[in-house]
């Protein structure tokens, strides 16, 4: 009687999630079998698509996309950790203040955000360059439209989503343990190895696997502030699906980003008790 | 043992204050305490004890005074340099680790190797009576008297020089915290280290101490080895902390409701439960007086029973026998002396 009872309060979920999720996910993996060029989904199944991938370059985008995305995550969970363990032991006004003003920029297109940052970055009369010649006469050239300006970009953008969820995750870490471990004798390092990176870890691991979903995905970063510096994977998809009309290919090369988000994410979820980090 | 005036001044605190927003939780705290001495803090919630604690363990920031052990400034020595080893109220065990890692963390901060550490988790779970196949059980599952041992046994694996206690029993089952308190104090005399112990509990700090300091508002009101905290208590307030005590104001010189001199202007007469007795037709005593019982307790060994005389309520106790034959109902002549009362100024 309650397992009926909790399929049918599920019904709606599982409708939404089938035709929203899975349906559009199936359409994309069989297209990505057919023959190249075709628009048909009743083509002799085939593996040349996924063979083209590897053979005719388009590793590459997927590669950027994949440095890019761990690059990303990692350098956010840097400036994350200390930014959040300050924001923590802040408390109070202040420091809702500053979250405030972190999540704040979430509300605006991240377009605009992104020609904003490559004002800022623009050679000569660029906010940054601009401003260092005018007070103190320094020329300086610019990072615009490198791999740099690209990652810079990345790392603004997705800080947020690593922040909240590691202060959630240090939010956890039992005040009293931390000083129990101090007294017996943990420096700053050790107390950071030894108990709060284990016991923030479902937090981490979220922020992390958000912050690398998302920049997996993300293509804004490398056209506004990368340029033609470097191609990602979502510009190379569609291009494939809308220039170049071979919508298998673009399929297939969908289906490989798929693969590489859940081998991110099923492996950190199945470790993560994301029960703890809701409280119950 | 005795106090810390002799010269080996082990531990000593001089003028430690700290305030939260202007309010002085410790005030001015100053005290020496010996080597190997069991020292307890009594006092109730509120009155700084917990934060005193934490200012010795280096965990909070004194706003003025000094700590100093065997005669080095330790006042500004942070928490993970001092060698001092707190076990903590909740016991603070690392939940994501086992038994014996709890137990050599500290050895583990210091670079000791995995093979001697595990040795030296099994030898402190010895002493600490934990069994030895414990040693990789998660610390989630062993029971509230075991997480105590394991907690016990952490503090003592840094090998420090003073162990501080912060009210680890009270939280335990009356009879687990007897058995506990017996164990803490055969564990002093066993590794002969200095603890320095906090409690609500003046019972609990009776069983165990060498001496105690009794603390209220930020301050130490009264030091002294147990027999003296209990029948020289030099305050109302201290007399009460015991338990159930009779007090009589002292105004003028005399002791009020009782129409005699006292040995002070002003102040309290205090009477422990236990120097009331029932007078028979031939006894004699300093003060003595009708009195009708109203009700009777019964106390294990003891009886507790409470009277109604000179136009108010008096608490006393009696040994099991002697209070055998007594019936809430009887009226008789009671009484006590005037030696077995103290006279204190507040």
């Amino acid at each position: 009687m309650m397992r009926a009872r909790g399929w049918l309060a599920a019904l709606p979920m599982l409708t939404l999630l089938a035709a929203g999720f899975a349906a559009p996910i199936a359409i994309v993996a069989v297209t990505s079998l057919m023959p190249p060029r075709t628009f048909s989904l009743t083509g002799a199944l085939a593996l040349s698509n996924y063979l083209a991938a590897f053979t005719e370059g388009y590793w590459r985008p997927l590669m950027w996309s994949a440095l890019g995305a761990l690059a990303t995550t990692a350098i956010c969970l840097v400036l994350a950790w200390p930014t959040a363990n300050a924001l923590m032991r802040l408390g109070g006004r202040v420091a809702t203040l500053v979250a405030i003003l972190i999540a704040l920029p979430i509300f605006i297109s991240e377009s605009v955000r992104l020609f904003g940052l490559s004002l800022f970055l623009m050679p000569g009369g660029g906010i940054l360059a601009g401003t260092l010649n005018e007070l103190f006469g320094i020329r300086i050239g610019s990072i615009l439209n490198t791999r740099l300006a690209a990652l810079i970009g990345l790392v603004y953008i997705h800080f947020p989503f690593v922040l909240f969820p590691l202060m959630l995750g240090l939010g956890l870490v039992p005040r009293d343990q931390v000083e129990a471990a101090r007294d017996l004798g943990a420096s700053g390092w050790q107390l950071f190895r030894e108990i709060e990176a284990p016991l923030a870890a479902p937090g981490a691991a979220i922020g992390a696997m958000l912050c690398f979903v998302l920049a997996l995905g993300a293509n804004a970063e490398a056209a506004i502030l990368g340029g033609r510096a470097v191609t990602v994977a979502t510009q190379a998809i569609e291009q494939r699906f809308s220039y170049a009309q071979d919508w298998p290919q673009g399929a297939a090369l969908t289906m490989l980003l798929v693969l590489i988000t859940a081998l991110v994410v099923i492996p950190l979820l199945r470790r993560v008790d994301l029960d703890r980090l809701i409280g119950r | 043992m005795t106090a810390g005036q002799d010269g080996r001044a082990f531990l000593v605190l001089d003028g430690l204050t700290r305030r939260f927003s202007g309010r002085p939780a410790v005030d001015g705290v100053s005290l020496s305490i010996p080597e190997g001495e069991f020292f307890t803090i009594v006092g109730p919630s509120g009155s700084g004890k917990s934060t005193l604690i934490r200012m010795l363990a280096g965990l909070e920031r004194p706003d003025a005074g000094r700590i100093l052990l065997r005669g080095a400034d330790i006042t500004a020595m942070p928490a993970n340099r001092r060698p001092t080893c707190m076990v903590f109220q909740s016991l603070a065990l690392f939940s994501h680790r086992s038994v014996g890692e709890n137990i050599a963390f500290a050895l583990k901060m210091r670079g000791v190797d995995a093979a001697t550490r595990r040795a030296r988790a099994l030898e402190l779970m010895e002493l600490v009576r934990l069994p030895a196949d414990y040693l990789d059980r998660p610390v989630t599952q062993c029971s509230g008297g075991e997480r105590q041992r394991v907690a016990l046994a952490r503090a003592l694996a840094s090998d420090p020089e003073i162990l501080f206690f912060d009210e680890p029993l009270s939280a335990i089952d009356y009879r687990l915290r007897k058995i506990l308190e017996m164990e803490m104090k055969d564990l002093h005399a066993r590794t002969g280290k200095t603890f320095l112990y906090i409690t609500h509990s003046l019972e609990e700090a009776m069983v165990m101490s060498d001496r105690i300091a009794i603390m209220r508002a930020g301050r130490i009101v009264q030091i002294g080895p147990p027999r003296e905290i209990y029948a020289r208590p030099n305050s109302r307030f201290v007399a009460e902390f015991m338990g159930e005590v009779n007090v009589f104001a002292v105004r003028g010189g005399r002791i009020e409701g009782l129409d005699r001199p006292a040995a002070a202007q002003s102040g309290f007469l205090i009477l422990r439960p236990e120097a009331l007795r029932p007078l028979g037709p031939a006894d004699h005593a300093d003060v003595s007086f009708p009195a009708r019982i109203e009700t009777g307790y019964l106390l294990g060994s003891r009886s507790q029973l409470h009277l109604s005389a000179l136009g108010r309520r008096l608490v006393a106790e009696l040994p099991g026998a002697a209070a055998a034959e007594l019936r809430p109902g009887q009226e008789g002549r009671w009484g006590f002396d005037l030696a077995d009362a103290v006279v204190t100024p507040e």
